[in-house]
């Protein structure tokens, strides 16, 4: 019976966001979204094998999917037919709504049925295996289903999967080695410049993507290395704010590198000094001065990477470039994952609960610490790589201190050491901001302009609420208040490690110290 | 074993080493009192390269320790139990112990030396998987303990292994620290309760204000009326 409860609530909170989506967006969106929470509900329904039996597992995976089915159905018809004309979009028939719905509302009971069979078999092994399958194939599926649905989400999807990266690697500085880096967007920004000047005709050197993301992964290791080394006697909120220095310094400095002539320093000196420049040895720009990063303007347009049956991506097919950022985030996670557990992984969690013990352990504190910074940098490199070749430019403006805050806020909310509660805490935060807000504005726009302004006689009040109701502007607003929110009732993020987790609920002395320093990031 | 000669050590400008020379041979257990800010930890902190000597030597069996990091030295076979047990309170006694492993490859090796701590501290393997915050102070100690043998050191250093514990455990402690002894582990020993530290001690040093006073066979200085008046708390 309570496992009956869990179920339902569970069911509910997914389909709540299933029926929020549809309301939005609508038409097919509803069969995507069955689909994806299906498969969800089917998985929260019973980890652990709670259900010895197979069959009683697809039971309960057929019950919760019809709850989450229903939601989804009403909010077919909802939005078909009430949503749509109110806010000005052309409304369609009830059967079409219904068919809409009723979609939704299979696709839902089918996948969470299935999934919630896997997850009561009793083999663990089998059980993982038939989970991670069907998740491969969601992923792989995805752009194809996405195209026939129409849902137009593939762009948003893999941004959301540039930052996923991001994410994972701030995750091992600030989740694993516990150090607070308030100036993570730096490497971002240092790999997409890396590869902005090593793949654009701006400087004339048009290298091979393949070949430049390695480089930018490397650049942005080593700028890691030297941003770690002052930060190395630091702790807590020094290191916070030399971190923020360095983040802020840098898309500074992009900007800032237009017109760079070097002269060598010796014959310089005399130059000034015996006031003749003419007997300076010029070594860079000397005809005219080097423009680096081409300032506020930015590097464009930054080359593609190729395949050679595919040949070069192209900027309106996203499938090759759908299972190219996909196929780094897999590797990201196989990579950390493995670090995790390694060695260094173990000092990482060393120094960070305790830093002179760790070292009376012989660990290497400097090392540790550097590689924490320097291998959270690599990741950022190759999403910067990735980004720059996406995109196909780069300002130095994209890369300023909310992106770094933004990265945190994902780090924090899913779960601070723990990959899946970061990979959710990045779908959720970028989701919302890329996918829900954009959509909601528009929704909202339509409704003002259709339904409520013509009723409003007064001019002065029109134009105000045209003006104030745009929740775009209100995007961080909300970010802080789903923050402040998250750290009150549920500090420990959304899935948190089993570690940090034991640190935050417990009533213990060792704890409540703990959780000071969890809050204090 | 061990030598320190005239090693002087600062912390920044305030000097809590006053060019202390000391020495362990092999098998020996040694034991360095004093009162509050003598400089017992820092002796301790210096010799693990934690702290560096300004002037001085610390030679370990014939090797000078001056330039050597602390991961190095650990290598060469000092491990610590440092003083308020400085465990790691998230990880389990298990977690605990591996990281007292941490500089070694021996698989076989640490599953040995596992074993042996197990023997010695069976209170830590009834809690192989409780998270160290959450140990008795006691059994905090042990693990701390347990922790620096598991780095298999030839010499361990403890940094007051009594402190906050009851009597009865303040007497297991040091029959194990005896036992360690007894197994062939050379042990320099910092104490505040004199009276224990030396029925397990061969010798002793005294350590005032970052000099050493007084030192003498561990029968000498518990009869030695300035240890007696100071240390011991007799009239
Ligand atoms: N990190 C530090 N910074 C500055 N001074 C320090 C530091 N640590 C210790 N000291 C000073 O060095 C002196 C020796 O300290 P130490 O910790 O070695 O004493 P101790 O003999 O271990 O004392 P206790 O028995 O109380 O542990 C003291 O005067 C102390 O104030
Ligand atoms: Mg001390």
């Amino acid at each position: 019976m309570q496992n009956f409860w869990k179920a339902l609530r569970a069911s509910s909170i997914l389909g709540a966001i299933g029926a929020v989506t549809v309301l939005l967006f609508g038409g097919w969106s509803s069969a995507v979204m069955g689909w994806l929470l299906g498969t969800a509900a089917g998985y929260t329904n019973s980890h652990d094998g709670l259900w010895p039996k197979p069959k009683i597992g697809a039971q309960m995976g057929a019950k919760t999917g019809l709850i989450l089915g229903i939601w989804l159905a009403v909010a077919s018809l909802v939005e078909g037919l009430i949503v749509r004309p109110l806010s000005g979009q052309t409304a369609i028939s009830f059967p079409q709504a219904l068919q809409y719905g009723l979609l939704g509302l299979v696709m839902a009971v089918v996948w969470s049925t299935v999934m919630s069979t896997i997850q009561s078999l009793t083999d663990p092994v089998q059980r993982r295996r038939m989970t991670w399958l069907l998740m491969a194939l969601f992923l792989v599926v995805f752009p194809m289903v996405d195209q026939r649905a129409a849902t137009g989400w593939i762009a948003t999807v893999i941004q959301i999967l540039i930052f996923a990266m991001l994410a994972l690697g701030l995750n091992i500085t600030v989740g694993y080695a516990g150090l607070l880096d308030l100036g993570y967007a730096a490497f971002f920004a240092i790999g997409a410049y890396t590869t902005g000047m090593l793949s654009s005709p701006h400087l004339g050197i048009e290298w091979n993507f393949w070949i430049v993301i390695w480089i930018a992964a490397a650049v942005a290791a080593i700028a890691g290395l030297v941003l770690g080394s002052p930060t190395l006697p630091l702790r807590g909120d020094y290191l916070a704010i030399v971190t923020l220095g360095f983040g802020e310094i840098v898309p500074i400095v992009f900007r800032n590198l237009t017109a760079i002539r070097i002269v060598e320093p010796i014959s310089g000196l005399f130059a000034t000094l015996l006031n003749r420049p003419e007997l300076a040895i010029c070594l860079v720009g000397c005809e005219e001065p080097l423009n680096l990063t081409n300032g506020e303007a930015g590097i464009n347009p930054i080359g593609r990477p190729s395949l050679p049956f595919l040949g070069t991506f192209r900027s309106d097919n996203y499938l090759p470039w759908y299972y190219l950022v996909l196929l780094l985030v897999v590797f990201s996670v196989f990579m950390i994952n493995r670090l995790r557990v390694s060695r260094l992984g173990r000092a990482w969690t060393a120094i960070r609960e305790d830093e002179l013990a760790a070292s009376a352990m012989g660990i290497n504190r400097v090392n540790v610490k550097l590689l924490a910074f320097a291998m959270g940098a690599t990741f950022a490199g190759f999403a910067g790589a990735f980004y720059a070749s996406y995109i196909t430019a780069i300002f130095p403006s994209v890369f300023d201190f909310s992106v770094s805050v933004i990265i945190l806020c994902m780090v924090i909310l899913g779960g601070l050491g723990n990959m899946a509660g970061v990979l959710l805490g990045c779908v959720i935060i970028m989701g919302a901001d890329r996918l829900f807000l954009p959509q909601l504005a528009q929704v909202l726009k339509g409704f003002l302009n259709t339904t409520v302004l013509p009723n409003i006689a007064n001019p002065a009040l029109r134009d105000f609420l045209a003006i104030s109701f745009d929740p775009i502007q209100m995007r961080l607003f909300l970010f802080g208040l789903v923050l402040v929110v998250m750290m009150i009732v549920r500090p420990e993020g959304l899935v948190p490690s089993a570690r940090r987790k034991a640190e935050l609920r417990s009533e213990d002395p060792v704890v409540n110290e703990s959780l000071a320093d969890v809050r204090s990031v | 074993m061990l030598e320190l000669i005239d090693v002087h050590t600062y912390y920044g400008n305030i000097q809590a080493l006053k060019g202390i020379s000391i020495h362990v041979e092999p098998g020996e257990v040694v034991t360095l009192i004093g009162s509050n800010g003598a400089g017992k930890t820092t002796t301790l902190r210096t010799i693990q390269g934690l702290l560096r000597p300004r002037q001085g030597k610390i030679l370990f069996e014939g090797q000078d320790l001056s330039s050597s990091s602390s991961p190095e030295i650990v290598r060469l076979g000092i491990a610590q139990s440092p003083e308020g047990r400085m465990i790691f309170p998230r990880m389990t006694v298990l977690e605990n112990l591996e990281m007292g492993a941490f500089h070694r490859q021996d698989k076989a090796g640490i599953q040995a030396d596992m074993e042996r701590v197990f023997t010695l501290f069976p209170r830590l393997q009834e809690r192989i998987k409780q998270k160290g915050g959450t140990l008795s102070g006691g059994e905090q100690q042990m693990l701390a303990i347990a922790r620096a043998l598991m780095a298999r050191p030839r010499l361990l250093l403890l940094d007051e292994p009594s402190m906050g514990l009851a009597p009865m455990l303040v007497n297991q402690i040091f029959s194990i620290i005896h036992e360690i002894s007894d197994q062939g582990t050379t042990i320099l020993l910092v104490e505040q309760n004199a009276r224990m530290a030396l029925t397990v001690a061969n010798r002793g040093y005294v350590l005032q204000t970052g000099e050493i006073v007084l030192t003498g066979s561990a029968k000498e200085l518990q009869v030695n009326e300035t240890v007696r008046k100071a240390y011991l708390g007799e009239e």
